[in-house]
C-alpha cells in the first residue's frame, strides 16, 4: 500500500507542476507527463500487486519493471526540470537546483559510476548471501527494491542525460558505458540460468533467467533508441543554426532562405 | 559542398553498414538459431566463464549497434551524403565479421555452444564459416568497386 501512496503523491505532484506551467502559458508536452505516470503506476504494480510465474521468475519481472523500465519512463517524464520550471523562486528551488548542480550527484551520473551501482548492485545482491537474507527480513527486501529503483534512475539519467546536470558526458562514454552494462547483464543472467540461487525448483529459475536475459535487452534497446533519438536531434539544431562563422550556404534540405545573403551575391 | 561531401560520406556510410551489419548477424543468429530453430542452446555446460562474457558483450553491442547505425543512416540522408553501395558493403564486412567470430573464435576456441547437437558437426561449422568468408569477399569487392567509381 506505501507504494501505491508514494506513486499516487509522486503523480499528484507532477500533475500540480504541469497544471501550473500550462496555467500560465508555459507549454508542457502531455506525454512526458502520460510516461511519467505509466511509470510511476509500473514501479508501483510491480512492488505491490502479485506477478505471473514462478516465485523466481515473478521476482524477475519485479525486477525488470522496477529497475528498468518504471526509470525509463520516470526519467523521461523530466520531473526534476518540471519542479525548477514550476516552484517559484526560494528556498526549495535552490535546494533542488543545487542538489542536481551538485558535485556529488554529479559524481553518480557519471555514467561508469551509475552503471556500478546499478548492474553491479545486482551481481552483489545475486552472488552473495544477500538475496537468501531479504527473504527473511522485510526491511532489507524493501531496502533492496528503493536501490533498484534509485540505481535504475540514475543509470538511465546517466546514459540519457535528459535532466538539467552539472556535467554533459560524451556520446561514445555513454554508448559504450551502456554496452558494458548490457553486457554485465546478461552474463549476470546467464549465470543465474547455471547457477540459480538456492530453494526453488526447476523449471522456474532457468525461465527466470531468460526473462532477465531478453527483458534486459529490450531496456537496452529503449535507452540505445533514446541516445540515438537525442544525438539525432542535436545534430538537426546544429544544421538549422545559421553557419556564420564558416561562411557557409543555408544547408539544401533544411528549406529555411536566409534571403539577405543570396540577393546580396546577385548584385 | 560535393567535395565536402564525398569527403564525408562513404567513410561514414560504411560504419553505418558495419554497425548494421554486425547487428542483423546478431539478430538473425539469436532468432532463427535460437529461438526457432532451436539448435544453439541457451548455455550448454561446457563454456568456461570468458566465453559468457564474449557472448554477453556481443549480445548487447549487437542491439546497440542496430540502433547507432539506423540513426546515422537516416543522419546521413538528412544531409544528403548516403552512398547506398558504401552501405551495402558495410553491412556484408559487418555480418561476414561476426559471423566469423562467431563461427570460430566463439563457437571453436571458447566453445560457447555448438551450432547443432547430436550431429556430425563439422559439416555445419564448414558451412557457417565458408558463408562468413563469402559475405566478406563480397563487402570487400562491393567497396572496391565503389572505391574505383570515385
Amino acid at each position: 500500500m506505501t507504494a501505491y501512496a508514494a506513486a499516487l503523491a509522486a503523480v499528484a505532484l507532477y500533475i500540480a507542476g504541469a497544471l501550473r506551467l500550462r496555467r500560465r502559458g508555459d507549454a508542457w508536452s502531455p506525454w512526458r507527463a502520460l510516461s511519467f505516470g505509466v511509470g510511476a503506476c509500473g514501479a508501483a504494480v510491480a512492488v505491490a500487486a502479485p506477478l505471473p510465474g514462478g516465485a523466481f521468475t515473478a521476482h524477475m519481472v519485479q525486477h525488470l519493471i522496477l529497475g528498468m523500465y518504471a526509470p525509463l519512463l520516470l526519467v523521461l517524464g523530466r520531473p526534476i526540470t518540471l519542479a525548477l520550471r514550476a516552484l517559484p523562486p526560494g528556498r526549495v528551488r535552490r535546494g533542488l537546483l543545487g542538489t542536481a548542480r551538485s558535485r556529488a550527484a554529479a559524481f553518480l551520473v557519471f555514467p561508469p559510476v551509475a552503471a556500478a551501482l546499478d548492474v553491479g548492485g545486482l551481481w552483489i545482491l545475486y552472488r552473495t548471501p544477500l538475496f537468501a537474507a531479504t527473504h527473511e527480513r522485510p526491511w532489507a527486501h524493501a531496502l533492496v527494491h528503493l536501490h533498484v529503483l534509485l540505481a535504475g534512475v540514475l543509470f538511465t539519467v546517466a546514459v540519457c542525460q535528459v535532466e538539467p546536470l552539472r556535467h554533459r558526458y560524451s556520446i561514445a562514454l555513454r554508448g559504450a558505458t551502456l554496452v558494458l552494462a548490457g553486457a554485465a547483464h546478461a552474463v549476470l543472467a546467464k549465470s543465474l540460468w547455471v547457477t540459480p540461487p538456492p530453494g526453488f525448483s526447476a523449471p522456474d529459475p532457468h525461465t527466470g533467467a531468460e526473462v532477465m536475459y531478453y527483458g534486459g535487452d529490450v531496456a537496452e534497446i529503449a535507452l540505445a533508441v533514446v541516445l540515438a533519438l537525442r544525438w539525432y536531434a542535436a545534430g538537426g539544431r546544429a544544421l538549422r543554426r545559421p553557419a556564420r562563422s564558416s561562411g557557409g550556404r543555408p544547408h539544401s534540405r533544411t528549406g529555411r532562405a536566409r534571403t539577405p545573403l543570396p540577393t546580396k551575391l546577385e548584385r | 559542398m560535393a567535395s565536402e561531401e564525398s569527403a564525408l560520406s562513404p567513410g561514414r556510410s560504411i560504419w553505418a553498414g558495419v554497425l548494421i551489419g554486425v547487428g542483423v548477424a546478431a539478430f538473425l543468429d539469436e532468432t532463427v538459431f535460437h529461438q526457432l530453430l532451436h539448435w544453439h542452446h541457451f548455455y550448454d555446460r561446457s563454456t568456461p566463464a570468458v566465453g559468457l562474457v564474449s557472448d554477453g558483450l556481443f549480445h548487447a553491442f549487437g542491439w546497440f549497434a542496430t540502433v547507432i547505425g539506423l540513426i546515422m543512416v537516416a543522419d546521413l540522408v538528412r544531409r544528403s551524403g548516403l552512398s547506398g553501395r558504401a552501405l551495402a558493403g558495410g553491412v556484408l564486412l559487418g555480418a561476414g565479421a561476426f559471423q566469423l567470430y562467431d563461427g570460430t573464435i566463439q563457437h571453436k576456441i571458447l566453445r560457447l555452444h555448438q551450432i547443432r547437437y547430436h550431429v556430425e558437426i563439422a559439416p555445419y561449422d564448414w558451412s557457417w564459416n565458408v558463408i562468413a568468408v563469402i559475405l566478406l569477399l563480397v563487402g570487400a569487392w562491393v567497396l572496391r568497386r565503389e572505391g574505383r567509381r570515385r
